[in-house]
């Protein structure tokens, strides 16, 4: 059979050639919807510009002196945040990852509660507002109706300054079902020979946790922690929700991306809400930077690192 | 400890774990309990502790309905959704592709691009993305902000996902077809396709459950009543009814079935894939 060969080079810049017309897409997306507005970001918190204004004045740094010295929003945002994500990554992944290690024993009917854990993450956000908007509401919610029942004072858990955080925490664990099937993953894969070896010499469940399952597990607990402290941290929906109509919000709900959301599209203060976007950005880099260094020591992998 | 006793304690555990995943399985499953029965009584009924409702109205549905347009905004939500998935589903298997098996100069770096944007917070870029559809391009009070961007592989990470699992299928299958004189699109949709069907379909649900889950993109873009999806309608009970709590959830119930006939369908291919993510990543 007579194969009409190509010269390698000819296939290779053919090749190379489709590579590019497939690749079109993810160049525009990375330019024009990722590279390019990040550094517009920046760019535009250089300026002001506001609704009535037509074009953008350059003040340099002016939005951020305004922002760190006169804003009286932008501290209590960065510190709710902060409380917030730290709480919502501790108890999902706490959470999760108890609820994985029960379901890893041979437990009867194991895949229909993977899938009832799993059920809230399938539940579109806002139906969870709604859902717990009732549960914690002051009259008809069933906490309070409990609360009643016990001769307790009625609470406020989503207009009471000292509930808002935890209340919205626990929304925020309840979601989380997708990283108990993470764990369940990860733990399937720990082989079960350690296990048994050290149950026969007698270690404790704690024991072979922290000496077997732990370092086993530590990439993926990684994986999740970051994951999750990158979503949680761009925490802004519980807000739109429960706080967008009145402007005079309580601070718990000023979680930074609604801060920025606020500034930008209510008082229409386009260039400083960047100005917010660029510091929140940064943070989170430090944040994932962190987590990166202090994971150096602590991950272990199977074959010696990948 | 002997054998006899150790057998003894791996029972009560059992027992313990079993009893612990029912209690913790039934606490996860409450909300959504308290929303449908809550669906079907009188708002001071909905008030009280009681469990099933004394009398099921039914009617509360029907009622809702009628301030709660709810396939208007359901047809609204589709023509958002379905462009996005059709189109972000094929760009990411075009993309993935690429990245998997075509080889050109500069590739590790574009890739490197792409896997560092998973990193970014997507909401860091929303204002100069605002400022780019409605200013410059005037697409204020439309559904292309919100479609657009889908046509461009879906995000790095679906790309990412559809190469993962193309590199896992052996070179040598689509090498014997090229030298056979197979042009590169025939290789993808003749040969690699029918291998990455998994793969395809999760990142179809993923495209689905990011849009279907969206609340700030559709609050940014969306002003008109008359394009409102079914999350901004819903949002309207916080509001403008003064919260009818009856209503609030028969509504509440309408809007989440669409996504639970979904994920009962393809559950298998959800589990799947969050461990697929989990895993490879």
């Amino acid at each position: 059979m007579a194969v009409t060969r190509v010269k390698p080079s000819a296939m290779a810049r053919h090749e190379a050639r489709l590579a590019k017309i497939y690749l079109i897409p993810a160049f525009l997306g990375l330019t024009f919807l990722t590279y390019l507005p990040l550094l517009s970001v920046f760019v535009l918190s250089l300026f002001k510009w506001t609704a009535i204004m037509p074009k953008p004045l350059y003040i340099g740094f002016n939005n951020y002196i305004r922002l760190f010295t006169k804003d009286m929003f932008f501290w209590t945002s960065m510190r709710v945040t902060i409380i917030y994500a730290l709480l919502t990554v501790v108890g999902s992944v706490l959470y999760s990852l108890a609820v994985a290690m029960l379901l890893n024993r041979s437990i009867r009917g194991r895949g229909l509660f993977r899938a009832i854990f799993y059920v809230p993450y399938i539940i579109p956000a806002m139906a969870i507002y709604m859902i717990w908007g009732l549960l914690y509401n002051k009259d008809f919610g069933v906490i309070n109706a409990l609360l009643v029942q016990l001769g307790q004072p009625r609470a406020g858990f989503l207009i009471d300054s000292k509930y808002i955080i935890p209340s919205l925490a626990l929304i925020a664990v309840w979601t989380s079902g997708n990283l108990i099937v993470i764990f369940l993953a990860g733990l399937g894969s720990v082989p079960r020979v350690y296990h048994e070896a050290a149950e026969i010499d007698g270690a404790t469940f704690w024991k072979r946790f922290v000496h077997i399952t732990l370092p086993f597990m530590s990439p993926i607990i990684f994986y999740n922690v970051l994951l999750s402290l990158i979503a949680n941290m761009q925490v802004v929906v519980p807000s739109l929700i429960y706080a967008g109509s009145n402007r005079t919000t309580y601070p718990e709900y000023t979680f930074m991306s609604f801060l920025m959301y606020r500034t930008g599209f209510i008082n229409n203060e386009l260039s400083y809400a960047s100005a917010i976007s660029f510091v929140f950005f940064v943070l989170i880099g430090l944040f994932t930077l962190v987590l990166f260094k202090g994971s150096k020591n602590i991950l272990f992998y199977e074959s010696g690192g990948n | 400890m002997g054998i006899q006793s150790r057998k003894k304690m791996e029972r009560l555990a059992d027992i313990f774990s079993f009893s612990a995943v029912v209690l913790l399985a039934l606490l996860v499953l409450f909300p959504l309990w308290w929303m449908f029965r809550s669906s079907l009584m009188t708002n001071p009924e909905i008030g009280s502790l009681r469990f099933f409702p004394s009398r099921w109205l039914v009617q509360n549905y029907p009622e809702a309905l009628e301030v709660f347009e709810y396939f208007k905004y359901l047809g609204n939500t589709m023509s958002i959704l379905i462009p996005c998935v059709v189109f972000g589903t094929i760009t990411a298997i075009l993309c993935g592709y690429s990245f998997a098996r075509l080889y050109f100069r500069g590739r590790a770096f574009v890739f490197g691009l792409c896997i560092a944007s998973l990193l970014l917070p997507s909401i860091v870029t929303l204002i100069p993305l605002y400022v780019g559809w409605v200013r410059f391009l005037g697409l204020g009070s439309t559904y292309w902000p919100l479609i657009l961007p889908y046509l461009t592989g879906g995000g790095a990470f679906n790309i990412f996902l559809v190469r993962q699992f193309i590199m896992t299928i052996p070179k040598e299958l689509d090498e014997a077809a090229k030298i056979d004189g197979a042009g590169s699109l025939r290789i993808l949709v003749q040969i690699l396709l029918p291998s990455i069907i998994p793969a395809v379909i999760v990142v179809a649900l993923f495209i689905f459950i990011g849009v279907w889950n969206d609340v700030l993109l559709q609050t940014v873009y969306i002003s008109n009543s008359e394009q409102y999806t079914i999350a901004l309608g819903l949002r309207r009970f916080n509001g403008s009814y003064g919260t009818d709590w009856k209503l609030a959830m028969a509504s509440t119930v309408l809007s989440i079935l669409p996504g639970v006939l979904v994920y009962l369908v393809g559950q298998k291919y959800f589990v799947e894939g969050i461990v697929m993510t989990g895993l490879k990543s």
